[in-house]
């Protein structure tokens, strides 16, 4: 259903996206995870015909993107990640706009808006002008926009982003339901527990190129049993490099000014015998405590190079 | 043209606003105040003796000073059209649809000029009581309500095309007063400049056959022209039109540019060109 190959786009010397190859089935839900300029926006809005690539090609429902654009417009519902509204509107005759825009008959659109709205949980707000709506309202009311035309693709890029946590909860269950509707979608976000109970794939993006995919239960298995310790603490690096390569439990080790992160796989005994260590190589250790875990980051480099990359 | 959706849903938003409402009640207030004073001052005293001249005289000046209001009232509606959608980050979605950025165009274009048309057509009465004292005969006064009706929608397509060049409204509004200012303060002083040359020195022989050409390109001229209180060919207004649209005509690429780059991918030196993020 969606298919790239190669893709690419450049803004002058900066790679924004590279040689992205990614494929979608049809009905499935394809997360997109990443930090900010990892790549995503640019590449939602090639699939969305707003950029050109610079190299590669794209293919939605088997239409080209650059040459086919008009015919891929007609098969995808696009929700950018910060979008606008129109004032003095109301939310019917806003998403009544966008119906004319896709040539739908008056009679199909009114119904259908109706049954939208109502979807949405706006059917009471069917009259209430669209800049009075809370930014949550206004979020749904987008992702009643990109079902207007019944289109069998939508490409949602960040469609939580900026949202307060109850709006947040909304969304989450706007966006289950929208699974429930047998569409293929891709979506992007920059927290990977957002997408995990939506997607069925998650493809995680780092500097412009596609770093891995793998289903969500993959991902969890992998990164299930783990946990992050950061330690601070002042003594010789050698010092520091001797004691955690000594623990079998210590998975991963990453250098950071006046300590260490580490991903450590022992038990909470197992934890304590580590710091017991350190303190008697003579590290001065001041701050000893488990970090929330990111759980794509521990994927990344737990996995690096093994999980299925494509 | 007419099942534009973009017309529909501008009209609607226009209109709904106190913007509207002011603007057209101000301007009718101003422009009535105009009429009564020039028809007081220029017949007071002999109401029932007939001065067609001076009747035609009112209808001067009052054509040529709604044309100079609307002609510089018009950048004011459509100048931030375009720009003010992508400013207003709602640019992009639009895009998504399968409307032609010809569409969002001549949307905008339409629905930019409507509001300076309604206060075209608001001002038809006044126009009326001219005819009561005699003067201008209603040839003229269609051909001038004609060509003021032109030079808005030319006025208003150039600024929405800046509009979608310019990216930033601030731009797009400078762009096109400086266009609305070629069009009245720079031709009116060239052209007479010329005039002047061309009637003081003998050498000067092509002078006086540019001044009328650059004359030509002035909306205040060519309402003159018509109402023939100067003296020059009468189809001048056919130099005017032609060379605006031109002027359109050559903005219309790069606004298509900024609206959607694919479109103009037909052309095979725009291929590789480096296209950057314009929504």
């Amino acid at each position: 259903m969606i298919d790239t190959h190669n893709l690419s786009k450049r803004y002058g010397r900066v790679v924004a996206v590279r040689d992205l190859n990614l494929s979608v089935r049809r009905g499935t839900v394809f997360g997109m995870v990443g930090e900010n300029g990892a790549g995503k926006t640019t590449t939602l809005s090639m699939l969305a015909t707003l950029t050109t690539p610079s190299s590669g090609k794209a293919y939605i429902n088997g239409y080209e993107v650059t040459r086919q654009a008009q015919e891929v417009r007609r098969c995808i519902g696009y929700m950018p990640d910060s979008f606008g509204v129109y004032d003095d509107l109301s939310a019917e005759e806003y998403l009544l706009f966008y119906a004319d825009c896709y040539g739908l008959p008056r009679d199909v659109a009114v119904r259908r808006c109706r049954e939208l709205l109502a979807w949405v949980n706006l059917g009471d707000k069917r009259t209430a002008y669209v800049n009075d709506l809370s930014r949550g309202m206004q979020q749904r009311l987008e992702i009643a926009r990109c079902l207007m035309h019944d289109p069998p693709v939508l490409i949602l890029d960040e469609p939580s982003s900026g949202l307060d946590p109850r709006s947040r909860i909304e969304m989450r269950g706007v966006l289950r339901q929208l699974r429930s509707l047998g569409k293929t979608i891709l979506i992007s976000s920059h927290i990977l527990y957002e997408l995990s109970e939506i997607a069925d794939e998650i493809g995680i993006l780092r500097g412009g190129e596609l770093a891995a995919v793998a289903s969500v239960g993959v991902m969890l298995q992998h990164a299930s049993g783990f946990r992050t310790i950061g330690i601070a603490g002042r003594g010789p690096l050698t010092v520091w490099e001797r004691v955690l390569r000594d623990d079998p439990q210590v998975v991963d080790v990453r250098f950071l000014g006046e300590g260490v992160e580490v991903v450590y796989r022992g038990s909470l005994d197992d934890q304590a015998r580590l710091l017991r260590a350190l303190l008697e190589a003579g590290i001065a250790v001041y701050q000893f405590s488990e970090r929330p875990t990111d759980i794509e980051q521990l994927f990344l480099r737990l996995t690096e190079r093994t999980v299925e990359e494509r | 043209m007419i099942r534009n959706p973009l017309l529909h849903k501008e009209f609607r938003q226009r209109m709904r606003t106190n913007r509207a409402p002011v603007v057209i009640v101000g301007y009718l207030a101003s422009m009535s105040a105009l009429t009564f004073f020039l028809l007081y001052e220029n017949v007071q005293g002999q109401l029932l003796q007939f001065q067609p001249a001076r009747s035609e005289q009112v209808f001067f000046v009052l054509s040529l000073m709604q044309m100079a209001v609307v002609a510089f009232l018009t950048p004011a509606f459509a100048a931030g059209s375009i720009s003010g959608e992508r400013e207003r980050r709602t640019l992009a979605v639009l895009l998504t649809t399968p409307i032609s950025p010809l569409g969002i165009l001549v949307g905008k274009v339409l629905s930019s000029s409507a509001l300076l048309i309604l206060l075209l057509v608001v001002t038809l009465p006044l126009y009326s009581l001219v005819f009561l004292f005699g003067g201008a005969v209603p040839q003229e006064v269609v051909a001038v309500i004609a060509f003021q009706l032109f030079t808005i929608v030319i006025i208003a397509a150039i600024s929405v095309l800046w509009s979608s060049i310019a990216l930033r409204s601030g731009w797009s509004t400078v762009l096109a007063y400086a266009t609305v200012g070629w069009m009245v303060f720079v031709t009116g002083f060239v052209g007479y400049g010329l005039n002047f040359i061309a009637q003081h020195s003998p050498v000067a022989y092509f002078a006086g056959r540019w001044a009328e050409r650059v004359l030509s390109l002035n909306p205040l001229w060519i309402e003159a022209v018509l109402e023939k209180a100067v003296r020059a060919d009468p189809h001048d207004w056919v130099w005017f039109a032609v060379f605006y649209s031109a002027v359109c005509l050559v903005l219309l690429g790069p606004a298509v540019w900024r609206l959607r780059p694919q479109a103009l991918y037909w052309l095979p030196w725009l291929v590789r060109a480096e296209e950057k993020h314009y929504q």
